[in-house]
């Protein structure tokens, strides 16, 4: 695969430059970064031909908060809490990922009542944003009812983590040697009341939207990202197992206690937009069993595993840890010089890589279709941008 | 509101005590206006997830403000709810959106972010230190990210605003900003027993407290008091 690197400048004076056939003109079509459907300030230069996309250039930076610079600056304890801002909807999962670097390079090892409770909450919070995704994805199609349903089910487990955390988003929950409070007394049992909730309201999900003719016709073959191009564009996430790639950190680089959970990966087979769909209502299904079979099972413990200071010193190297998020692998690289401030940390988000799929999977097709595969990727902006 | 303010507090003048009608006037517009804000929706990060999806939902309804109609161009909307982030790579676009809404247009902004730059105050390179770097700002609301109850609260604050602040003969004249922060212990009930008793309120026009707000030419005054009473009737039933 070759990868051309030009400027947008370049590619604009291309375009006007070869456009000598007198029947048609190729025309440019600028996509944000102020637009409803881009989920955020995401811009997107359109080289369009008639309605079919010949070439979509994402164009980043609308939301660069410098989050890694800043991180620079500050103590492994706090430079956890910006994670939240990055994926804001995997808050939870964000704090774990720098949680367990800094864990692995300092050598703290943690109980395994946090171990459970991280696991829990993980998938709590996969449910969470997924059910958001859904109801945007209706939304984004035209379909306003969706988004209600979606919005309705997620208030209600975000009460019942709003219980323990205290707050509703940004949750700040995970910290490096432990979880910032115990859970609540009535969570156990407000989990399995929502489980009891939220699986027949999956089935109606299904009715919904689903096995409805309309959502199938705009997602069916549209979008097709093909096996080969996801790996090599490192797509991670339900992208990557929508097409076809049964590559999941949870289950074939168990972290946290998800090897003590009996649990499938769903994977699609064609990878068009309606397997990413399918794979991540699916998803919704088997977090619900793994909360389920490890809700019973936390053991007693402390949820700290000793009074941390701030000044937590990682011995001078470089350290690379990842895990699953609701998109897909979250690594955080760690460059330390024995300081208790990180010399440089990078993140390798999942929605950069899965961003650059749009262009290989729409290449071709109506303008029209482009909306919906671009929510069938799930993109949060901020944390491509950081 | 060219017509209205530019011909009709001329004409009105002439009409003998016609100060009380440009004052009804001014009333009912700012009713309209505060009862229908049409929001623009400039999400652009974790805040827009809160602000933007959460009150739009049905537990929270952002639809009982008559601020429901979210509209993605700034033509149609006369209410920017700032979500979010504004970093440099942003403020000129912000500020041309801002632009390209019509007068009276008012802005909410939401979280430590658009206030001040929130968690990215410090050894950011990039984050704009508020937003009041960039536009005007009406009310504030903190939180990181501010609960959707603490929104509606600053909605009824920038309501309350509206009714009270601007008049007609005065157009754009700004108020002062506000910081409308929830008072602690408020929940979500509490505001839509607000929202309620606003609306009833609303439904009663009360002459006799409009006329006695004015400010008559001496003597006129009692004269005035007199013939509220034939009105009260009249114009109850008419709104
Ligand atoms: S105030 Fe907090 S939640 Fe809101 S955009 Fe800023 S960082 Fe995100």
């Amino acid at each position: 695969m070759t990868i051309e690197v030009s400027s947008l400048k370049e590619l604009v004076e291309q375009a006007s430059g070869d456009d000598r056939s007198p029947d048609t003109q190729e025309y440019f079509v600028n996509m944000g970064p102020q637009h409803p459907s881009t989920h955020g300030v995401l811009r997107l230069v359109l080289k369009l031909d008639g309605e079919r996309v010949l070439r979509c250039i994402p164009v980043l930076g609308y939301i660069h908060r410098s989050i890694e610079k800043i991180s620079e600056h500050m103590n492994y304890m706090n430079c956890v809490h910006l994670t939240d801002r990055m994926d804001y909807l995997s808050s939870i999962m964000n704090n774990w990922a720098v949680s367990k670097a800094v864990e692995e390079a300092a050598g703290i090892e943690v109980n395994s009542r946090i171990q459970y409770i991280r696991t829990i909450f993980a998938e709590l919070e996969r449910i969470q944003s997924h059910q958001l995704w859904w109801g945007v994805l209706g939304m984004d199609l035209g379909a306003f009812t969706p988004f209600l349903y979606g919005i309705r089910d997620r208030e209600v487990l975000n009460d019942v983590m709003e219980e323990t955390v205290g707050a509703r988003l940004t949750m700040n929950y995970v910290l490096p040697g432990g979880l910032m409070a115990d859970i609540h007394p009535n969570f156990v049992h407000r989990v399995k009341e929502f489980i009891k909730y939220f699986r027949p309201k999956l089935d109606e999900y299904d009715d919904l939207l689903t096995n409805n003719v309309i959502i199938q016709e705009r997602l069916r073959n549209v979008g097709v990202l093909s096996a080969q191009t996801a790996v090599q564009y490192g797509a991670t996430g339900p992208v990557l197992r929508g097409s076809g790639v049964a590559f999941d950190l949870r289950k074939d680089h168990p972290y946290g206690v998800y090897d003590q959970a009996d649990f499938e990966v769903p994977v699609g087979t064609v990878g068009d937009s309606w397997d990413r769909y399918w794979v991540r209502v699916e998803e919704m299904r088997q977090s619900l069993n793994i909360v389920e079979q490890l809700l019973d099972n936390i053991p007693p413990g402390d949820f700290l595993v000793k009074k941390l200071n701030s000044k937590i010193k990682i011995p001078e190297g470089r350290y690379y840890s990842q895990l699953e998020t609701a998109r897909g692998i979250l690594g955080v690289f760690i460059a330390s010089d024995k300081k208790d401030e990180p010399y440089r940390m990078h993140y390798r988000s999942p929605n950069f890589n899965n961003l650059w799929c749009l262009e290989p999977m729409i290449k071709g097709d109506y303008i029209a279709s482009l909306i919906g595969a671009m929510s069938s990727l799930d993109l949060v902006i901020p944390d491509i941008d950081r | 509101m060219g017509v209205v303010t530019d011909k009709l507090p001329g004409a009105l003048e002439k009409v003998p005590g016609g100060n009380v009608l440009v004052t009804r006037f001014d009333e009912i517009i700012n009713w309209a206006r505060a009862n229908s804000l049409w929001p623009l929706t400039f999400g652009t990060s974790c805040c827009a997830i809160e602000m933007l999806m959460a009150t739009g939902g049905p537990r929270h309804d952002l639809a009982r403000f008559g601020a429901e109609v979210a509209r993605p161009s700034p033509r149609q909307a006369d209410l920017l709810i700032l979500a979010g982030t504004i970093v440099k790579r942003m403020a000129p676009r912000l500020r041309t959106l801002y632009e390209q809404m019509a007068e009276p247009r008012y802005v909410i902004a939401t979280g430590a972010c658009t206030i001040s730059g929130g968690p990215f105050i410090y050894h950011s390179y990039t984050t704009v230190r508020g937003a009041d770097e960039i536009i005007p700002v009406d009310v504030y609301v903190p939180g990181c990210p501010p609960r959707p109850e603490q929104l509606f609260h600053g909605l009824l604050t920038l309501q309350k605003m509206i009714k009270e602040g601007e008049t007609i003969r005065e157009p754009g004249v700004r108020r002062k900003p506000v910081i409308s922060a929830l008072p602690e212990g408020v929940t979500l009930e509490d505001i839509q027993g607000q929202m309620k008793e606003l609306l009833v309120k609303e439904n009663v026009v009360d002459v006799q407290h409009a006329v006695d707000k004015l400010k008559w030419p001496s003597g006129l005054n009692e004269r005035s008091s007199g013939k509220s009473d034939a009105n009260e009737s009249g114009a109850g039933d008419g709104t």
